[in-house]
């Protein structure tokens, strides 16, 4: 669903993402996790359109971002790492905006939309300005507003940042519905336990580089660990720049 | 006391690394570009107020009572000027600025941080005013012959008065947020302003000023003088300013003396005033800023009515732009009272055109209606400039740090160009027309130059607003705190002159055969072959023209938006 292949970002000065490859299937749940300033952030803003690559290319199911990115970003639900947004609208009005924008049905949308904001818990405040929502608020509503298409590729930067744990938990479970429905998604997270809880595989990027990739059992095996956390393996593989 | 200047730091450090090489685009070719203007701007001041004063020395007695004059109205509008401007800086700088919350978690006082952000407010509300008083007290000084006591009397009253009305500003705005939330004294401020702007304007222009250079008008040199009179208390500030430089032009000791102690002493009690006011309210007031303010204005609903769905003409996507473009213009408190504005202007240049005096003047008026008509059609463009650099200019920067929303949308970005484009360029060119067609009927043109302009407008406004929003999107800035302000940057100044040499070579290139034509048809006279060609290639020349600064720009603009 996700093909990455030689993927590479040049800044001028700093390579950030460095022949990047990797595929993630239908329905899988696949974590990114790396260091600050790892190429992270970079490869998922790529992935996502907001970049454009220096080489390489990216495949979203099966078309390709640089030749047809109109239709690549319609499979594509994108929650970025900050949550930007129109401060001047509602969060209906947002919603409504964003439904325009990816052609959801004009039936289905007022249903959809309400469904998604009682589920976020900001059905009372829909018809608020969002300049008046927290930190949380507003990126629960940038994640609904990412569902409201029913995405076939859900791509999120640091999905869990300003979340409560009740909103923590409750993302971790749409997550793994829409993986069982088939949608792919494709997390970047400092959090390693949730990498660790929710995720079918894991890739480990630094200073721009995947240096392993795996399930969580494939990654102690990489780094030699036993029974250690996803934590212990993290540092280990960082330490040793252990590659594939 | 002594964390005061740890707290100016960053905005220091800040200015000198804006200006090491390579940290920002631009900016010493903006530096450089925005610094002749201003010496530009410095030296025409410097001339005009010298050539006045020269003229007016050389008047006996009248002469010297109007230059003094001249100087309590310059007090009183510099002074004016510092007000409202360090109350909008204030209100920014104690209560809005993003680094405020980092501020309020340093183990500082309020007392402090509040006096930090106070020399910043006074400094940025203040260096320009300074500058450009310049010219004209060293006009007055070269003119009058005066001593360097009077330059060193000069320097001390601005730098005090500046002080003065900053700290007047401080007093205000730390009651003010006290009561109000700090975000909604910013809007009614910004609505206060814009009225009083728009209430100056219409008395300056009904009041007809033509007449005041008509001494038939005027009874005698008393009613001259009391139509130039301007408040002087000895209570106000602005008066022993006044006082004081006066006094130091005419070498008067005792006064000018007797008038600094008195601006000195005020400027540091209202310093000392302050100073007990931040350490009591400041933070008070800079907590409830925290807080978001309710809607100014309630959303108007009507039962099954939706404006939206004025928009179902339009296809989805671009719908979806306009409702989203129109609901943040009215809900931004910083956008809409400018509205108003406009309607202002609009009369004004109705009403102008209403009061030329076309049968007073010795040149046939029929001559004169259809050049003035033909010289609308430039202004008019050049009105809509001017609005286009407001409002077309930043509407790409204006999506600001939510502009990923759109990079991550199934949309090209040549949609999104062309959406705003067309979101602007509707309205304008209703607007334009309307200003044509309207002095087009005061002036009674001919049926010729009628369709001209219509034709003209209908093709130079879209040229201006295409120039505009693709300038504004080769030169977006996501990042500013303020978008509308990316008008004043490299790009901005780049639109005007592009625009402004745009209208000016449509213009030109219609001039010729214009008067061809007009000439033709005042004579009863057909055109010959000659002046046919000239006609078409002329006409369609200005076409070309407008169709590319339509296009091209928008082109650049997708080209620097598109990922990279």
């Amino acid at each position: 669903m996700i093909k990455l292949s030689e993927l590479t970002k040049d800044y001028g000065t700093t390579i950030a993402v460095n022949k990047l490859n990797l595929h993630v299937a239908a329905g899988e749940i696949y974590g990114f996790i790396g260091p600050n300033g790892a190429g992270k952030t970079t490869t998922i803003r790529m992935m996502g359109g907001i970049l454009a690559p220096t080489s390489g290319n990216i495949i979203i199911g099966g078309i390709n971002m640089a030749e047809n990115p109109v239709e690549a970003k319609k499979m594509i639900g994108f929650v970025p790492d900050r949550p930007f947004l129109y401060e001047k609208l509602t969060g209906m009005e947002f919603l409504r905006f964003s439904a325009d924008l990816y052609d959801v049905k004009r039936d289905i949308f007022q249903q959809k939309a309400e469904q998604l904001l009682q589920q976020f818990a900001l059905w009372s405040w829909a018809d608020e300005l969002i300049e008046a929502y927290s930190h949380g608020m507003k990126q629960r509503l940038i994640i609904a507003s990412a569902l409201l298409h029913d995405p076939r590729i859900l791509i999120i930067d640091e999905p869990m940042v300003g979340l409560d744990p009740a909103a923590v938990h409750m993302v971790k479970d749409i997550f793994k519905e829409l993986a069982a429905k088939q949608t792919t998604v494709f997390i970047s997270t400092h959090t390693l336990s949730i990498a660790e809880d929710l995720c079918h595989r894991i890739g480990l990027i630094h200073e721009g580089t995947l240096l392993a990739q795996g399930t969580l059992d494939e990654l102690k095996h990489i780094a030699k660990l036993g029974q250690a956390r996803l934590e212990e393996v993290f540092l280990s593989i960082i330490k040793e720049n252990t590659f594939i | 006391m002594n964390t005061i200047l740890p707290l100016l730091r960053p905005r220091v450090f800040s200015s000198i690394n804006s200006l090491r090489r390579g940290n920002k685009k631009n900016n010493w070719s903006r530096i450089f570009m925005f610094g002749t203007m201003g010496i530009v701007f410095w030296i025409g001041i410097f001339i005009i107020f010298y050539r006045v004063l020269s003229y007016f020395h050389s008047v006996q007695d009248f002469g010297d009572i109007l230059a003094m004059k001249l100087i309590s109205m310059t007090i009183i509008t510099f002074f004016m000027l510092l007000l409202f401007s360090n109350i909008i800086n204030c209100l920014s700088q104690l209560y809005l600025s993003h680094d405020l919350p980092l501020m309020h978690s340093l183990p500082v006082s309020a007392k402090d941080i509040f006096l930090s952000r106070w020399i910043i407010s006074t400094f940025d509300s203040s260096w320009m005013i300074l500058a450009f008083s310049l010219p004209i007290f060293l006009s007055y000084g070269l003119i009058y012959k005066a001593n360097i006591i009077y330059y060193l009397i000069f320097f001390m009253a601005m730098i005090f008065m500046c002080i003065i009305s900053s700290a007047l500003s401080g007093f205000l705005v730390l009651f003010g947020a006290k009561i109000l939330p700090a975000g909604r004294i910013r809007t009614i401020l910004i609505i206060m302003g814009v009225m009083m702007v728009i209430t100056i304007i219409l008395v300056l222009r009904l009041t007809r000023p033509e007449q005041l250079v008509n001494p038939d008008s005027f009874a005698s040199v008393v009613l001259y003088l009391n139509s130039l009179q301007t408040p002087s208390s000895p209570i106000l500030p602005t008066t022993w300013i006044t006082d004081a430089i006066k006094a130091a032009l005419n070498g008067e000791a005792r006064t000018y003396l007797l008038n600094i102690a008195l601006i000195v002493t005020f400027a540091l009690m209202l310093i000392s005033l302050n100073n007990i006011a931040a350490d009591k309210v400041y933070f008070t007031g800079f907590s409830k800023s925290q807080t978001t303010p309710q809607r100014l204005f309630a959303p108007l609903k009507y039962k099954g009515f939706y404006w939206e769905n004025l928009l179902n003409f339009l296809p989805r996507e671009s719908k979806a732009f306009a409702v989203k473009e129109i609901r943040t213009f009215f809900r931004d408190p910083s956008q809409w009272p400018q509205l108003f504005l406009m309607a202002a202007l609009i009369v004004i240049y109705i009403y102008n055109f209403s009061v030329l005096p076309l049968d007073n003047t010795p040149i046939k008026t029929i001559y004169l209606q259809n050049l003035f008509s033909f010289l609308n059609i430039g202004l008019a463009a050049s009105v809509l400039s001017a609005i286009s650099a407001r409002f077309v200019f930043p509407a790409v920067s204006m999506e600001g740090e939510a502009f990923w929303i759109i990079q991550a949308a199934p949309v090209r970005t040549r949609n999104f160009l062309w959406i705003k484009f067309f979101l602007y360029n509707i309205p304008l060119i209703i607007l334009a027309e309307i200003l044509v067609v309207s002095s087009n009927f005061l002036l009674r043109v001919s049926p010729f130059m009628m369709v001209l302009s219509v034709i003209t407008t209908f093709f130079l406004v879209p040229a201006v607003v295409g120039l505009a929003t693709g300038l504004g999107a080769v030169y977006a800035n996501f990042k500013l705190e303020n978008p509308a302000n990316v008008v004043t940057s490299f790009g901005g100044l780049l639109f005007m002159i592009l625009s402004f040499g745009l209208i000016a070579l449509v213009i030109i290139l219609e001039a010729g055969p214009v008067y061809q034509i007009f000439m033709a048809d005042l004579r009863g006279q057909s055109l010959s072959l000659m002046q046919i060609m000239w006609v078409i290639v002329s006409f369609g020349l200005a076409f070309l023209l407008c169709a590319f600064a339509t296009i091209y720009p928008i082109r650049l603009g997708e080209k620097s938006l598109l990922i990279k």
